[in-house]
């Protein structure tokens, strides 16, 4: 009896659990649905009669799609770009003895932790003198800044984990330290590398500061487009929540596809 | 044995990483560095010049930055707490055996918020807390609560956002460390006490503690960064009761144009995080 | 404007020059773009009606004169920071849009070309330019700066007073109030009940507050934001009178107005829960259409009420002027597309989709009065008003920040009206100082 009652309290609780994380996305995407005067009813309602006239506007009128490719763009390449350095760095951290490592990992961790706007002005003016604003490869290179982090702090640990017996054999016989990296530690690393790279590829799409000081028009990310329509003069609502849903969607289809080693990897360092 | 290799081959493995990040990350530092001894306003680059410590000085004595620091700081020491308790819970419910379906489930959509653009979650927080057509008051019993338009509102609107936003990463990466425990540990444990309490202070806690620091630095790097939800929410309004550091930053160096002093600013902030780093780092986080 | 007749003089002189007074019937944007056909320009625009007009109009320029224009959209708050980073940077942008309060800082910047420089060309400037055609008032705050015409007065407003009507009526009123004092005295008790409110003032912690709201009741009460010597005249009696007669207006508005936009307030409007609201003329189409309101037939318009220091309604608006970083080809396609957006041929098109020109000669015809109400409060507003209503300095961005921080406080009732004043004060002055007023180094002008 007790049991039972605990577990519908259990089932309780985590319907709960559901339907708060649920909700909001619930609101947006109705609301996405209203024709203005609709959204703008008070109280709001709840049945209606849905319209697809935001999202033709936001697709057609207002080039959302292209600041979503862009956003794809920048952060695919931002997250390779963060593996393909980070990896390796990781892996020495992790395995190589050498003088000032500690510091060296301390400062790798920091640049996770700085406020993009201590960056954001500087960057702004050194990228204006190489004539890179409005580029992606400007804001692939500045998210470099919180992906890679990220990516050895993740991944030095998963390479920790992993005990030297394994890759004995393989030193014997004369294989170079990259080899080993590649062929035997990599393999055993991949949960830790998946989730860098989710979470790099989540950061990225959804930065906001420096896509909105340092683009325009050609790279412009999709944040920065769907803050364009806060004008104080009339403020679209049912065309907000329409572009915030194209831009959360492919973002929360990742993540879901992604959620098995996203909860697996998150140990943080945990004892292995 | 950690295997001894050659210079050339640490160097190899992670000059790269070292040489990429100093570009973007160190080069803006150095020239932020020397815009913040300058007078340097964007509207006004004829009349660059050197002054020195002046926008230093001008700082540390402008009370309006040391409160939006001190509400940076509030909002961490609410919010945090929250975060941790609530998915201590979540990770706790989620971590007792059976309703396999549903908790998959739970899971899912724990992954949702973490996932989702800072910036939407403004946006949606302008159209659920409206006083008018807000569902959040009808929610509520069809209160009339100002939200956006009072300070205090305001601000626990920020929180409950916040909150919102990042409890679920704390109760996955919570959830991860419970299911570390090795299970016939804890079964044991839980044949000699009935109280949960017990079993999560003595056995489960120490598979916690790494997960809770990492919790503890991201989301205090995170609190310190804060920009975009509030900057679509309340943009630091009503008055200057949610305007947090970055923001405040934002607003002195490209809405009042003087780079200068936003650089300044810039780099006492930049100082109070790798300060606030040491600590939790080298206090609590195992070594390398 | 001794100027402008100057310009018209020389524009006039030139084209007799070239003796080709006699082709002026043969003049066209069509003959006049020839050479720069294919000539693509950039041009930031709002989200705002007067932007939504001319773009409808745009496909006719572009078909007569060959030359492609690139609208780039931004919401006003974040329209300044673009371009100025984007004349920082030597961007793109051909074409300046300029509100009143920023032509100081991109005059003396040389971001933006005086417009003499084309004038003096008779090829690209339409002979019907007339520049007395405009409003003086308009041209004069938002197109010039030091004397030197910059900018062409494009995207216009005044501020209005909208009533409802029907909501007066019912409490008693057979017309809008004359004064602040009586709007407060009299008509705020009467029309503050059962959840409606007699007034909106939109007071949010951005531009809006500064122009909407602080300014508007320093004015009329005779105040100012600085005096004579560029000091603060935040504290004199005047300037106090009018901020505390804002805190004690505020019991007649909604709660939580610190945090109303134009759009809150004009929303709370056209749904009949407030009674009247000071607004952009700009509006109109807004509240006078049933689709965007409940309210539509009760609408009326009056200019602004009067303080003890006369109608100072708000003024603000924007000119559009050519960037100096656009090549030699953009520069007169630029040309050729700001005098054909402030035409006198489109002023009427403009008007009658939803924009509202600053031509004279558009508002002539007395019809006009009864399609559009705003037109006889309009004109009277523009006929005198305070063009330094915001400073228009190139200190004004970082003044405006900071009477947006205070300001709202002061609403808040987190400092006094003399304490937020006194703040506002001191830190406008450090940055009067900074930029050379005081020590002579800059002339006094706003």
């Amino acid at each position: 009896m007790n049991t039972s009652r605990s577990l519908l309290w259990q089932i309780v609780l985590i319907l709960v659990i559901i339907a708060v994380c649920v909700f909001p996305f619930y609101w947006m995407v109705t609301t996405s649905l209203k024709t203005q005067i609709v959204a703008l009813e008070a109280p709001p309602v709840w049945l209606f009669e849905p319209t697809l006239q935001n999202y033709r506007e936001a697709l057609f009128e207002d080039a959302v799609l292209r600041t979503l490719i862009n956003s794809l763009i920048i952060a695919v390449c931002t997250t390779a770009l963060a593996l393909l350095l980070g990896v390796p760095a990781a892996f020495a951290l992790a395995r190589f003895e050498f003088r000032g490592k500690k510091d060296l990992w301390f400062w790798f961790i920091t640049n996770r932790m700085v406020s993009p706007i201590v960056l954001a002005l500087p960057f702004f003016l050194i990228a204006r003198s190489l004539n890179l604003l409005d580029k992606h490869i400007t804001l692939i290179l500045i998210y470099l800044t919180f992906n890679l982090p990220i990516v050895i702090w993740i991944v030095t640990d998963q390479f920790r984990g992993i005990p030297y017996d394994l890759d004995e054999a393989a030193r014997l016989e004369g294989a170079s330290q990259f080899t080993i990296m590649r062929k035997i530690c990599l393999p055993l690393a991949m949960p830790g590398v998946a989730v860098s790279a989710i979470f790099s590829f989540i950061f990225s799409w959804n930065e906001l500061m420096f896509g909105l000081i340092l683009t325009r028009t050609e790279a412009k990310t999709a944040p920065a487009m769907a803050v364009s329509f806060m004008e104080g003069y009339n403020l679209p609502y049912g065309k907000i929540m329409a572009t915030s849903t194209l831009i959360v969607i492919p973002v929360l289809i990742f993540a879901l596809i992604a959620s098995k080693q996203l909860v697996r990897g998150l140990t943080m360092g945990a004892v292995k | 044995m950690r295997a001894q290799v050659s210079r050339r081959t640490i160097f190899a493995f992670i000059g790269p990483a070292v040489f990429g990040l100093a570009i973007v990350g160190i080069a803006p530092l150095l020239y932020a560095g020397w815009t913040s001894l300058h007078f340097f306003n964007l509207t006004k680059l004829k009349r660059i010049k050197f002054i020195g410590l002046e926008n230093y000085w001008s700082v540390l004595t402008d009370e309006v930055f040391w409160q939006a620091m001190g509400r940076t700081f509030f909002l961490l020491c609410t919010a945090l707490p929250l975060q941790i308790a609530l998915g201590l819970g979540i990770a706790l419910i989620l971590h007792k055996p059976g309703l396999g379906l549903l908790k998959t489930l739970a899971r899912l959509s724990l992954v949702l918020p973490m996932a989702t653009t800072y910036a939407v979650v403004g946006l949606l927080g302008q159209v659920m807390f409206n006083q008018k057509f807000g569902v959040v008051n009808q929610l509520m019993g069809g209160a009339n609560i100002n939200w956006i338009g009072d300070p205090t509102n305001a601000f626990a609107m920020i929180i409950f956002w916040d909150v919102w936003q990042w409890t679920p990463f704390v109760a996955l990466v919570l959830l991860a460390g419970l299911t570390m425990v090795p299970g016939e540990v804890e079964e044991a444990a839980r044949l000699e006490t009935k109280s949960w309490w017990v079993v999560l202070r003595h056995v489960q806690l120490p598979f916690l503690l790494p997960g809770l620091v990492a919790v503890l630095i991201l989301r205090t790097a995170d609190t310190l960064k804060l920009f975009d939800m509030v900057f679509t929410l309340t943009r630091g309004g009503p008055g200057s009761s949610t305007e947090f550091i970055s923001l405040m930053i934002q607003r002195v160096g490209f809405r009042g144009f003087d780079q200068g002093l936003a650089s300044a600013q810039a780099i006492i902030l930049l100082i109070i995080t790798i300060v606030l780093a040491q600590i939790y780092i080298r206090v609590f986080y195992k070594e390398v | 404007m001794k100027l402008n007749r100057l310009l018209c003089s020389v524009a006039l002189a030139s084209v007799m020059a070239t003796g080709a007074l006699a082709d002026d019937s043969d003049w066209s944007y069509k003959k006049a773009a020839e050479p720069y056909a294919g000539t693509t320009i950039d041009v930031v625009f709002l989200l705002r009606p007067g932007y939504e007009a001319i773009e409808a109009m745009l496909p006719e320029f572009e078909n007569e004169t060959g030359i492609k224009v690139n609208v780039i959209k931004h919401p006003y708050e974040n329209a300044l920071g673009e371009q100025v980073r984007d004349f920082v940077a030597g961007g793109d942008l051909d074409i300046a849009l300029i509100d009143l309060v920023w032509i100081g800082n991109f005059a003396e910047n040389d971001w933006i070309l005086p417009i003499e420089n084309f004038t003096s060309n008779a090829a690209i400037t339409d002979p019907d330019l007339d520049l007395d055609d405009f409003f003086p008032l308009v041209l004069d705050a938002f197109g010039s700066w030091n004397g030197t015409v910059y900018g062409l007065p494009f995207d216009n407003y005044s501020g209005l007073l909208f009533y409802n009507r029907c909501m007066l009526e019912e409490a008693g009123f057979d017309g809008p109030p004359q004064t602040w004092t009586e709007l407060k005295d009299t008509y705020g008790p009467a029309l503050t009940k059962d959840g409606k409110y007699a007034f909106a003032l939109q007071s949010k912690r951005n531009e809006t507050q500064s122009a909407d709201s602080f300014a508007r009741v320093l004015w009329p009460f005779g105040g100012s934001f600085l005096d004579e010597e560029f000091k603060s005249n935040l504290n004199s009696e005047e300037s106090q009178t009018g901020l505390k007669f804002r805190q004690d207006l505020m019991q007649y508005m909604p709660d939580g107005i610190v945090a109303y936009d134009h759009a809150e307030a004009v929303n709370g409007f056209a749904q009949g829960d407030v009674a009247m609201i000071t607004e952009w003329s700009a509006f109109y189409s807004t509240v006078v259409s049933p689709d965007t309101s409940s309210v539509a037939d009760c609408v009326e318009i009056a200019p602004e009420p009067k303080g003890p220091a006369g109608r100072k309604p708000a003024l603000g608006g924007f000119s559009l002027a050519v960037a100096s970083q656009a090549d030699e080809a953009e520069q007169a396609a630029a040309w050729l597309f700001i005098q054909w957006a402030t035409s006198k041929a489109n002023a009427l098109e403009y008007l009658e989709r939803g924009g509202v020109p600053a031509r004279q000669s558009a508002y002539e015809d007395p019809a006009l009065a009864e399609k559009y109400k705003f037109v006889p409060a309009l004109v009277e507003s523009w006929q005198d008003g305070v063009p330094e209503f915001r400073p228009r300095f190139a200190e004004w961005p970082e003044i405006t920040e900071i009477v947006q921080e205070w300001g709202t406080k002061i609403m808040l009732g987190e400092v006094t009206t003399e304490e937020g004043a006194q703040e506002i004060g001191s830190r406008m002055e450090t940055v009067l100082e900074d930029a050379g007023y005081y020590s002579g180094e800059k002339p006094l002008a706003q």
